[in-house]
């Protein structure tokens, strides 16, 4: 379908007005040179980079606005992918050509798959990434993704125009006004701005308003949302303090190791770039009731902990476990931030103490006697607009050709923003071609979940994946991701290359095939006892036995 | 979009549109016992007694060959059901909706859109009455055009009917001959079918005019032929069972949750130790309990069904004068002579507000002619005579048995005023007289604790399962819950708990994921 790599010089990472080479230059009022697109997507984050290569693979001329280019890529929390849920979803993800899977085998430092003794259907595949290889790698593949162009610069407005009678919704979307005042036409918009809007850092007592650390928040554009109708909440989340690797007593720790052999993420790949023995180790260590005491004599300097606004359960700060869930050990893992990194991300220790305590907490843990703070955690809180003013294919109801993606739509993760970005961007480019929209429904996949759950229900705190959501658990495992959305991909969405297509089909007549081999074969009842010994089946049948016949009896209430 | 398969449980989105008739599996068969044939000789009973004879009454259940079969709405993981049978689907219906049987007005009703025509081709020349005003008609058959009977029809133009759609009501006179007589007119008129069981209720449901407790609830309204069944229909309205289901259904998640904590969480977090054995301690509890309850719950059954109760004992007993003096009426003749019944008499009646079918028996004796061998023979099967009665009194406990035992002593006028009384080696036991009926409310009220015992008194003790739906989704939880054994597949293992808490939500509703996640995070301190 393309080639990923040698278009680079098709592509601008920024550009002036005068150096459109690929949009269509509208000869309307507007003026001679204004840059007319299929799909614009703001910003470059992990829902951002999906959707913007999603849609150019499915053949729209796509505009990547973001802040800067060289944030595109960029890891903002914790250095790692995947996990139980999420790697299912970055399986799904995969099966639709997205990128994050390829990304990840290119630049993870530690591969471990977990719950591998919990059944195949929720295995969790997982690694620890470098950052800068990710960041890296991501913006190779964006700067050479054909039909994509990427622009820096701030959005500021939304261009409205009159709704086409055929859809609902009381406008529809026709471009962007960027800060500097000029514009940008385009048939749809997809808004992936994540903690931007109205974003604000919180460290002790200490608040500015920002996206991330040291980036400027949309407030012009959370303005005009808010003047369009669309309801608007508030959540909170937050982000460890980052150590110093050599400041830390790893000796004295639990030492993970990476899987040996390691497995891949996406279903292209056969191996991932490192070698097992080259990886990186995670340690454990734990808190202890000094952490506690100095949590609890410093609550009145911890304003983010205090607001009623409602943060992640799953993914509490030391203070909240501290103060649900006192005298315990609280589990802290101390994973690499890269190969050539300095830096130690302390995953547990998410925290909003002023800076200076909390260096003095930390080195009450185990192993960290010694840690220099290299930068502080600190608490966000951010606007998200309620997802159920979306579609299942992430339009908005109110603004036609409107597009949510990622945090923006109340989820956490990298892996959930991923899997928005995909269908977003599917969806934006199928929306300008007047094709049905594609939509995973809830037996499908757990983007369908994700979804489903989203724009029905809504959500009050940020929305992780978890394998308990999904009803077709058992059937919806990470292995079988291609052979449930790729086809669908190829057919319906073109947003898949031939090549996977090809790969996919090729596994799906492959596993027909052993299944039509296994469906013939018979053995005598006690044959098959041997054979399967859990299998409750009778010895005393004296007629063989077929395969499906075992199999019915011995998953029975499937 | 997501049309067709309903996903999940969340009450928000439930969606109705699967709603299917349902059968009990199988036949419902008598789930006593009764062996056809008894070869064991008959016990010598004149020992158990001093003064004779002796009329034995046994209760027992009778279970209904075929249960009502309702809509069961609240499925919310279905598929559709066949276009034939899904509401609005355009068939027009027809059923007799007043009792079986002899009686004298007889109501048949229709429903759909082919109503009005009905009412026309069989009242022909005339047109349609005004709406809902009683009109008398001559209805006759469209083919032959062969008068069937002067009719009143009511005519219920949608939606102001009890479906919703178009209705008419016919009331005929209650003889076989004229209700088949128009039951096969209407069927000759295109477009019209006959009703499925339950399909009114349905069509009422699907149009909104009821909802599902409704629907439950007069279901059991319209067949409480006595006070304690409308008891019990009424309380089912309120909801007692489901706030016993729900009960079972928020240990059962709990139990989920503490399991799904584990896959969602175990590995790098740190849950406590014990999770899964404890969620193994509660899931084996509530086996017991849904066990344990399902065994009483047959109670709920016999109530709507009617309890069987049988008058059995030696010959000339005055057992049939027993039957008749509870019955009200002459069922059988009696004489001073013994082996006057031979066979087994039934007859419905209301005891001490319970819906009964007494049986009169042949007196159990040997040596007869083969007609009253015969008889005998059918009364041991009726009550199950060896297995059930003697080991009762013997044991002089009914707790382990399904059949109960009531020991009365007839014909007390009798007995002279200062002789022996019966014996203290006697077991408990009635006096009665059916000449003089003294002893009659004694033994009615020992009748109507029996009942209630056997039936469920619906004004006290725990609600009962009067639906075959319940017992039906109790059942499939218990099934589910035996398929849950922490295997090498966690995730299987999971599932059976999914299928046993989706068994138990579709009677409570709710179910939803979230239910599961709150409880996760209240109880460990998980994610990081």
């Amino acid at each position: 379908m393309f080639s990923f790599r040698g278009c680079g010089g098709r592509v601008a990472a920024s550009f002036t007005k005068r150096q459109f080479p690929l949009p269509r230059l509208s000869s309307d009022s507007a003026g001679p040179r204004t840059p007319h697109f299929d799909v614009i997507v703001i910003g470059g984050g992990h829902a951002g980079t999906e959707a913007a290569t999603a849609a150019a693979r499915c053949g729209s001329r796509t505009l990547l606005l973001t802040h800067r280019v060289d944030t595109i890529g960029q890891m903002s929390c914790n250095p790692s992918f995947g996990g139980i849920g999420k790697g299912h979803l970055m399986r799904e993800v995969d099966a639709l050509d997205g990128l994050c899977s390829r990304i990840c085998d290119q630049s993870g430092v530690h591969y471990k798959v977990l719950n591998r003794c919990k059944g195949p259907a929720v295995w969790g595949l997982r690694a620890q990434i470098d950052r800068k290889l990710y960041k890296q790698n991501m913006q190779k593949e964006i700067l050479s993704t054909p039909l994509l162009t990427v622009q820096e610069g701030a959005v500021e407005d939304l261009i409205l125009t009159e709704p086409e009678p055929e859809h609902t919704g009381k406008c529809r979307v026709s471009g962007v006004v960027l800060v500097d005042g000029s514009t940008v036409y385009s048939e749809s918009v997809i808004l992936t701005t994540g903690t931007f809007l109205r974003g604000m850092i919180i460290i002790g007592l200490e608040m500015h308003p920002a996206g991330r650390l040291g980036d400027q928040p949309s407030i012009g554009l959370a303005q005009t949302l808010e003047k369009l109708g669309f309801v608007v909440g508030r959540l909170k989340t937050g982000t460890p303090p980052r150590i110093a690797k050599e400041s830390i007593n790893f000796s004295i720790l639990n030492k993970q190791t990476p899987d040996n052999p390691s497995l891949p993420f996406s279903f292209m790949n056969e191996t991932v770039w490192i070698k097992p023995e080259d990886q990186l180790p995670c340690y454990l260590t734990h808190t202890n009731p000094r952490v506690d005491e100095i949590v609890l004599k410093n609550l009145h300097l911890n304003s983010h902990v205090k607001e009623t606004i409602r943060g992640p359960r799953y993914c509490p700060s030391i203070e909240s476990k501290v103060l649900r869930f006192p005298n315990r050990q609280h589990q802290v893992w101390l994973e690499p931030e890269g190969m050539d990194s300095d830096l130690i991300y302390p995953q547990g220790l998410s925290m909003t103490l002023p800076a200076e305590l909390q260096e003095k907490m930390i080195t009450c843990i185990r192993g960290l006697e010694k840690a220099k703070v290299i930068q502080p955690g600190y608490g966000v809180q951010y606007d998200y607009l309620d997802p159920r003013q979306i579609t299942p294919s992430l339009e908005t109801h109110l603004v036609q050709r409107l597009f949510f993606a990622g945090q923006i739509n109340g989820t956490t993760g990298y892996e959930e923003a991923a899997a928005q970005g995909v269908i977003a961007g599917i969806n934006a480019s199928l929306r300008v071609n007047r094709k049905p929209p594609f939509v995973i429904s809830r037996t499908e996949g757990y983007i369908g979940v994700l979804i489903d759950d989203l724009t029905t229900l809504g959500t009050s705190e940020p929305y992780r994946m978890f394998t308990s959501r999904v009803e077709f658990r058992l059937s919806l495992r990470p292995d079988n991701a291609d052979s449930r959305l790729t086809l669908r991909g190829y057919k319906e969405a073109g947003c898949v290359s031939q090549q996977r297509y090809e790969r996919a089909c090729w596994m799906k007549s492959s596993l027909e095939e052993g299944i039509s081999v296994l469906k013939s074969i018979e053995f005598s009842s006690s044959k098959w006892k041997n054979l399967i010994p859990e299998a409750s089946i009778s010895t005393s049948r004296s007629l063989p036995v077929r395969y499906t016949f075992l199999i019915q009896t011995f998953s029975h209430f499937l | 979009m997501r049309k067709g398969i309903r996903i999940r449980g969340n009450g928000k989105r439930q969606c109705w549109g699967g709603a299917r008739i349902w059968r009990v599996p199988g036949k419902a068969k008598p789930p006593i016992c009764a062996s056809p044939s008894c070869s064991t000789p008959l016990p010598n009973l004149r020992h158990l007694a001093i003064i004779e004879p002796l009329v034995y009454l046994t209760l027992r259940l009778r279970l209904p060959d075929a249960l009502i079969r309702l809509p069961s709405g609240s499925r919310l993981c279905t598929r559709r059901s066949s276009s034939a049978l899904a509401p609005g689907s355009g068939a027009t219906i027809f059923a007799l909706s007043s009792g079986q049987g002899r009686c004298g007005v007889a109501v048949i009703r229709t429903s759909g859109p082919a109503s009005g025509q009905a009412l026309r081709i069989l009242t022909a020349p005339r047109d349609l009455p005004p709406a809902r005003h009683a009109s008398l008609r001559l209805l006759s058959d469209p083919r032959s055009g062969e008068p069937l009977d002067r009719a009143l029809v009511l005519w219920f133009p949608g939606p102001k009917s009890f479906t919703g759609e178009d209705c008419v009501e016919f009331h005929v006179h209650g003889g076989p001959a004229v209700v088949s007589g128009v039951l096969q007119a209407l069927g000759s008129v295109p477009g019209l079918r006959p009703a499925e069981a339950g399909e009114f209720t349905r069509r009422a449901f699907a149009h909104g005019k009821l909802n599902l407790t409704e629907v439950e609830g007069l279901a059991d309204l319209i067949h409480a032929e006595t006070e304690a069944q409308r008891r019990q229909a009424l309380r089912q309205l309120d909801g007692e069972l489901g706030h016993l289901c729900r009960g079972w259904a928020e240990t059962l998640t709990k139990a989920l949750a503490h399991v799904e904590a584990y896959i969602d969480f175990g590995e790098d977090d740190n849950l406590e130790e014990g999770v899964l054995e404890q969620a193994d301690i509660e899931v084996r509890a509530l086996q017991v309990a849904l066990g344990a309850h399902l065994r009483d719950a047959r109670r709920g059954q016999r109530l709507r069904s009617g309890a069987h109760v049988v008058v059995t004992g030696p010959p000339n007993a005055g057992k049939s004068s027993l039957v008749n003096l509870l019955s009200r009426k002459p069922v059988s003749i009696v004489s001073p002579e013994p082996g006057t019944t031979r066979d087994v008499l039934e007859t419905p009646v209301d005891l001490a507000g319970f819906p009964v079918l007494l049986s009169d028996t042949a007196g159990l004796r040997e040596g007869v002619g083969p007609v009253e061998q015969e008889g005998v023979r059918r009364a041991r099967e009726s009550c199950n005579f060896l297995a059930t009665v003697v080991a009762s009194v013997g044991a002089q406990s009914h707790s382990d048995s399904s059949q109960r035992l009531l020991l009365v002593l007839n014909k007390s006028d009798l007995l002279s005023t200062e002789g022996p009384g019966p014996g203290p080696d006697m077991p408990p036991h009635l006096l009665l007289s059916c000449v003089t009926g003294e002893g009659l409310d004694g033994l009615l009220e020992a009748l109507r604790e029996e009942l209630a015992a056997v039936c469920g008194d619906p004004s006290t003790g725990p609600p009962l399962l009067t639906r075959a739906r319940h017992q039906h989704h109790l059942q499939g939880c218990l099934d589910a819950l035996g398929h849950y054994k922490q295997s090498k597949d966690l995730a299987l293992a999971a599932e059976a708990l999914r299928v046993a808490r989706g068994h138990l939500t579709r009677l409570t509703g709710g179910g939803g994921t979230e239910e599961i996640l709150d409880i996760i995070f209240r109880d460990f301190c998980v994610g990081k």
